[in-house]
């Protein structure tokens, strides 16, 4: 991908000589950061202790929770493209999948954090830990978790713009 | 009795946050991406713990609530304090309605909107903001063109619609975060 791309007008086909694209440049930093904490989340060049194959998965599972079609499709081509197909299935499952192992605590974690944070609790967090997860991953992972609500309402401000304008 | 309120209302993390001291310079790099009133803050210390995040995000954070021109500060503020409501973010409301406050000098205004809810008494722009705010937030999924008409009815310009649009995202972030790593800790009853 080169760095000039921008998700948001590759899901919107945001044309660059399009009124949005010019609206949207009056706000470049917001584009530039909004695509560069994907980025960092998603795709970071130091994965860290949280692989991107189970990047991918979580922010698949928030895409399917916010019912966000394209936005899902495309993490899910990323998850192919890194994970496995247990991990492919397991990221889908509704519910999620029992169990204590590391894989079923992480998509309950994003549950939680996605659907219910209020429900969150000290137990929660230290269960990741329990399972090996450093502090930095814990909020590596929960900060993309929260990240793609965020994705989804732009997308659906930015569309919903779009709609106005060829109305 | 609402549970919301616009005093100073405490945040424990669950997570230990880093210690400004001893921080690496990659995690006081991403913390002076931040806004600088809150750079020391033991939320934007604890999100220091991934410093690559932090300076991404703190970058966007600061972006969306201050960048010049566009919709009033103020206005970013009622939708941000809106957002955190319909979420139950009882830290994020306390601070973002104490900012509306500040800007505006009308507390009453957010007061009543904390105790009595949306349906309380407020301005055409204001109503529309919130309105917005509310179904943005709950149901990003069903948002359409037209419901951006009450905003143009009330004058908003593309650039503050965008604002608008910004700010809310913001806070589906925001609230999440701060609900999960870390806990509201609310002023003792008087």
């Amino acid at each position: 991908m080169a760095d000039t791309e921008d998700l948001a007008e590759r899901l919107l086909g945001i044309a660059p000589d399009s009124p949005l694209a010019a609206l949207r440049a009056e706000r470049a930093s917001i584009r530039q950061h909004s695509e560069g904490a994907y980025r960092e989340l998603v795709l970071p060049a130091e994965p860290g202790g949280v692989s991107l194959a189970e990047r991918a998965a979580l922010a698949l599972r928030v895409a399917l929770i916010e019912r966000h079609e394209d936005l899902a499709a495309h993490f899910r081509a990323l998850l192919e493209q890194h994970g496995d197909a247990a991990l492919l299935a397991a990221a889908q499952r509704f519910p999620a999948p029992a169990g204590a192992d590391r894989t079923a605590l992480l998509l309950r974690y994003a549950d939680m954090v996605a659907v219910q944070p209020e429900c969150c609790g000290q137990e929660d967090i230290d269960t990741l830990a329990a399972q090996g997860l450093s502090p930095q991953d814990i909020v590596a992972v929960t900060q993309l978790i929260a990240f793609v609500p965020y994705q989804t309402r732009l997308l659906a401000g930015l569309r919903a713009l779009q709609e106005e304008a060829s109305a | 009795m609402s549970h919301f309120t616009m005093e100073t209302v405490g945040w424990e993390p669950r997570i230990p946050p880093v210690d400004a001291e001893t921080a690496t310079p990659q995690q006081l790099a991403a913390l002076e991406a931040c806004p600088p009133a809150q750079r020391r803050s033991t939320y934007f210390l604890t999100l220091a713990n991934d410093p690559g995040s932090l300076g991404e995000r703190g970058a966007l954070f600061n972006a969306v609530m201050y960048a010049p021109r566009g919709l009033p500060r103020a206005e970013r503020e009622l939708a941000t304090a809106a957002v955190s409501i319909v979420n139950g973010c009882i830290y994020c409301t306390s601070v973002h309605a104490r900012r509306f406050a500040d800007l505006t000098k009308e507390p009453e205004v957010m007061q009543r909107l904390l105790d009595e809810g949306f349906g309380t008494e407020l301005s055409p722009r204001r109503r529309a903001i919130v309105e917005f705010s509310a179904k943005l937030t709950a149901t990003p999924g069903e948002l359409s063109g037209p419901d951006l008409k009450p905003l143009r009815e009330a004058g908003l310009t593309d650039l503050e619609v965008l604002d608008l649009i910004h700010s809310i995202a913001m806070f589906a972030n925001a609230n999440r975060l701060m609900q999960s790593l870390g806990k509201s800790v609310p002023p003792p009853p008087e």
